[in-house]
């Protein structure tokens, strides 16, 4: 069996270097014979892939332990669902996995392009070809997932981890990797491209939809990661900027400059050696995130094996792509001449290249902090690090300019906006900013940044439902519909530009949850029964601890009953699981009340069951679900973006295709908020010993030092500790304070006479009332446009003109409405 | 053109210089040295009142821990250099005999006074115990 699999691989690698050979000859030779060959090789290649995993699917399912990486992975014990998904649960297997998906998304890439665009197909198949050589090659000489024991082997298999055996971390990896691969499919139609010479905007038609695709997936990949850290962890977050979190990070900010970038070169054919090179360094990216996290070369939470084979063999890999590809680049560069001077800083373009300047700044930003430590060490050799502050010093603010991006672009005019227009399109928008930002203010946020994060979302609303509005009215004079009509056929009729508004809505969203994490509150306690602990409006009180067992592991449960404004309103369980054979590495089982306005967080890191006491940790979470919503969201507008041409119909509100489309959402909405909440496996945060009342002035108390990264925070919350000077001499201060024995007023008022009222934080109530109005609002109106437009579906089922087709109308209609229907997607 | 070039040229002189200054500001603010324990055993006073972050594993059997409160002392060593470790709080999961942690403190005469401890997850892509190779 095993040697079956070993064969299967290198017939791949074989017929992998086949299809090369014949394809590069076949196309120098123009003989269509060798091309159809080398695409038929190609198609050939998947199949071997697809026996090759059928064959160590079955060895899992089967149990042959003989084979090590199958006895490594799974166990007799296993659920068949892990035991089929323990196929990419390690690293060799991960690989196989990689080119087995690689091998499918290219012949389906190659099988829908192949009439369209016939001079690139022999490039496709062998840059793809190429690409999948080097991943067999790796898995035949150093990771075979075949591998056997020379000896007699093991009667059960070793058993995946149980701190991994959840169902996130099963689908997170191929979503991950369904992007990653996806994203090679634009580098192949890239190169193409460049080596044909046949730079015209056919290869970019050719992957805008792949690139959108693989966008989608890494988007709900790196959702998927995040729920996974924020359930599963227990630490009470969902990004530390870790090396593997970063890994995923850095394809998708260059992938999503791409999808801007290349509207520029098909509108206006500027950017063209721009977008060749951003698809270059995204698909550099994904190697390279693949490469850090599996070689060793950066230092992580996670355990990563140092295998100085496997990053030789990378490292030699990227580095002659990168000469190879670069190298064709400076070669086409007189091809690549853009065909168009930049008219005006005040248009779309200038906004889009400002946006890509920006997006390549946070991937370039992003790689050097990770690379840091490696860096350092080469240069000075010292290895120095740089913690989650430094990233988030940098990064708020980059996010923030990005934001209001978000809203100026869609205002601005192509080539050139004229002052007339500019006041006509950013009145409202900015209108509703400054109320947003007011209300914010007037509320009591304090934060900056979340006050900022505030006001350019409203900004971003404004100018999306502006768009969206003004489409609308323009569409229901034109075709005499109601304006729900109108709306749904203004979406249906450019799908991709409203679909990339609704992505700009759900990144809104995101921008809210990140804004909320400013407002997190935190406490630790040892809790004995009946003992109550404070924290926001909640009183959280220890009841009890229940000591139970199922068979399969050992389970201490504490009990504990939630108020809220002296009312109970839940009871919630925090746990610690035993798994057998597994009692040294506990499990920590999150306990989690989810609501729009804020998420109550509690993890149990230790007890004691003879005193029937618990430790625990208690976060507050603001605003925390419209993180999920908004990845929800921005998959929901990608697959708006996606919908096929023949979707159109879609445009007059056939309820066929909106039932598609609503199944769809459920779908993804099935996948991103399962509440299935096992949490596994912790590292909590430090837990210091602190009197409740030097906690309580904490978090009242802003931290003083001035530094741009402190933000305004409260000291418990100062983003810059423990390396922030302005917060140890404030602790300090506040500690001799307490020691006098002064009350905790007195306290206050004795710092508001050393720096300000601007040392006070929040006045309580301030920012809880925004989180109430906001996200309900916003719920609200979503759920009236779905209801009334449900109502339309079901009485007029086709009421605009057939095919959504523009009734020739009075020339009233502004040029501005033909110039972005007509040419936009 | 040249014109065009000078414009190009000054700008991104000045957008870099920005950008260094920044970069030189907020790094010296958040790093931290990073030390295995073998480098530091030994040389305590170079590194009195520096933030440090050292890595090592923990010496089996040495995990003390104060009854009724979160106080821990241990030994954490790497290639054979031993020192003791003190820290105060919630430790993760991992934690145990053994187990790999990195720790985040300053070093002190009597030990490394740890404020931030995290121990290394399990992760899928650990290299494969044994010898590896066919």
């Amino acid at each position: 069996m095993a040697s079956l699999g070993y064969y299967l691989l290198l017939a791949a690698f074989v017929v992998g270097a086949y299809a090369t050979a014949m394809s590069v000859a076949g196309a120098r030779r123009r003989s269509s014979p060798m091309i159809e060959s080398g695409v038929g090789a190609f198609y050939l290649l998947a199949a071997i892939m697809t026996a090759a995993s059928a064959v160590i699917v079955y060895a899992f399912v089967t149990g042959d332990y003989s084979i090590r990486y199958v006895q490594r992975y799974s166990d007799a014990g296993q659920p068949l669902f892990y035991k089929l998904t323990s196929y990419w649960g390690g690293l060799d297997g991960s690989i196989m996995f990689w080119v087995f998906l690689l091998s499918l998304f290219g012949s389906a890439a190659i099988y829908i392009n192949r009439e369209r665009h016939r001079e690139l197909i022999p490039y496709v198949v062998a840059v793809i070809s190429v690409v999948e050589m080097f991943f067999l090659l790796l898995m035949v000489v150093h990771n075979n997932p075949f591998d056997t024991y020379l000896t007699e082997s093991p009667a059960d298999g070793a058993g995946l981890n149980p701190l991994l055996q959840n169902f996130y971390m099963v689908i997170h990896p191929p979503t991950m990797y369904l992007g990653f691969v996806g994203l090679t499919i634009p580098y192949a139609f890239g190169m193409a491209a460049l080596i044909t010479g046949y730079l015209d905007d056919s290869w970019l038609r050719a992957v805008r939809r792949w690139t959108m695709f693989a966008w989608l997936f890494l988007s709900i990949g790196l959702g998927l990661g995040m729920i996974w850290a924020y359930e599963e962890l227990g630490w009470g977050g969902y990004w530390m900027w870790d090396p593997v979190e970063n890994a995923g990070l850095l394809p998708w900010f260059t992938a999503t400059a791409f999808l801007h970038s290349v509207m520029v070169q098909e509108r206006r054919g500027m950017l063209r050696a721009w977008n060749v090179s951003l698809v270059i360094v995204t698909f550099f990216l994904t190697l390279f995130g693949t490469f850090m996290t599996r070689s060793g070369i950066v230092q992580s939470v996670h355990s990563f094996g140092q295998d100085p084979v496997l990053s030789k063999l990378f490292t030699i890999f990227m580095v002659s792509m990168l000469v190879f590809s670069f190298g064709w680049v400076i070669y086409r560069m007189p091809l690549l001449r853009a065909r168009n001077e930049l008219d005006s800083w005040l248009s779309r373009e200038a906004a889009f290249m400002f946006n890509n300047w920006i997006l390549l700044f946070c991937a370039g930003f992003v790689l050097f902090a990770t690379m840091f430590p490696t860096l350092s060490e080469a240069i000075t050799g010292e290895r120095i690090t740089v913690g989650p502050p430094f990233f988030n010093q940098w990064m708020i603010p980059i996010g923030l300019t990005l934001l209001m991006l978000t809203g100026i672009g869609p205002l601005l005019a192509w080539r050139k906006s004229t002052v007339i227009n500019l006041r006509d399109q950013f009145l409202f928008p900015i209108l509703s900013g400054l109320v947003i930002g007011g209300v914010t203010v007037a509320l009591g946020v304090r934060i900056w940044s979340a006050g900022i994060c505030f006001a350019f979302s409203g900004f971003v609303m404004g100018t999306i439902t502006q768009e969206f509005w003004r489409g609308a009215r323009v569409r229901q004079q034109t075709t005499g519909t109601d304006i729900v009509t109108a709306l749904i056929g203004l979406v249906g009729r450019n799908k991709r530009r409203y679909g990339g508004y609704i992505i700009h809505v759900a990144v809104v969203l995101l921008f809210l949850g990140f804004a909320g994490a400013g407002f997190k509150q935190e406490e630790s306690a040892l809790m004995t029964p009946g003992q109550e602990v404070k924290i926001g409006d909640y009183v959280i009180r220890h009841n009890a601890l229940a000591v139970t067992d199922d068979g399969r592991k050992q389970m201490i449960t504490a009990d504990m009953t939630i108020l809220k404004n002296g009312v109970e309103i839940t009871k919630m369980y925090p746990a610690r699981w035993f798994f057998r054979k597994h009692e040294d590495q506990p499990t920590t089982e999150v306990a989690i009340r989810r609501t729009l306005a804020e998420d109550l967080y509690i993890v149990m890191p230790q007890f004691d069951a003879s005193q029937q006491s618990a430790n625990v940790e208690i976060t507050v979470n603001p605003l925390v679900n419209w993180v999920w919503l908004g990845f929800g969201l921005l998959a929901f507008g990608t697959f708006i973006a996606l919908l096929p041409e023949s979707a159109f119909t879609f445009a007059v509100g056939r309820v066929p295709e909106s039932a598609k489309t609503a199944t769809a959402s459920l779908i993804l909405l099935a996948i991103v908020l399962p509440a299935a909440v096992q949490a596994q496996d912790g590292t909590p945060g430090p837990l210091v010993n602190k009197t409740t009342m030097q906690r309580d002035a904490e978090g009242r108390i802003i931290c003083m030092c001035g530094s741009a990264g402190c933000v305004r925070s409260p000291l418990n919350n100062c983003p810059m500790r423990p390396a922030c000077h302005g917060y140890d001499a404030q602790v300090a201060q506040l500690q001799k304070y307490i020691k006098e024995g002064k009350s905790e007023d007195d306290i206050l008022s004795a710092f508001v006479k050393e720096y300000g009222a601007a040392v006070l934080a929040i006045p309580s109530g301030g920012f809880s009332s925004v989180s109430w109005v906001l996200p309900y609002g916003l719920a609200a109106l979503g759920l009236l446009v779905l209801v009334v437009t449900a109502r339309r579906w079901t009485t007029q089922p086709a009421t605009a003109g057939a095919g959504g087709a523009d009734i020739p109308v009075d020339p009233t209609i502004d040029a501005r409405l033909d110039d972005e229907l007509r040419d936009l997607d | 053109m040249s014109h065009k070039a000078a414009k190009i040229g000054v700008t991104t002189l000045v957008l870099a210089t920005v950008f260094g200054v920044l970069l030189y500001t907020t790094l010296g603010e958040s790093m931290q040295y990073y030390k295995y324990v073998d480098e530091v055993v030994g040389s305590q006073t170079d590194w009195s009142g520096k933030k440090l972050q050292v890595h090592g594993y923990v010496v089996p059997g040495s995990i003390g821990k104060k009854r009724d409160a979160l106080e821990y002392r241990f030994q954490i060593q790497r290639n054979g250099k031993t020192m003791t470790a003190f820290y105060n709080g919630i430790t993760p999961d991992t934690f145990k005999d053994e187990s790999e942690v990195v720790l985040t403190g300053v070093l002190t005469e009597e030990g490394f006074i740890a404020s931030d401890m995290t121990a290394k997850c399990p992760s899928k892509y650990e290299a494969a115990p044994g010898p590896a190779g066919r």
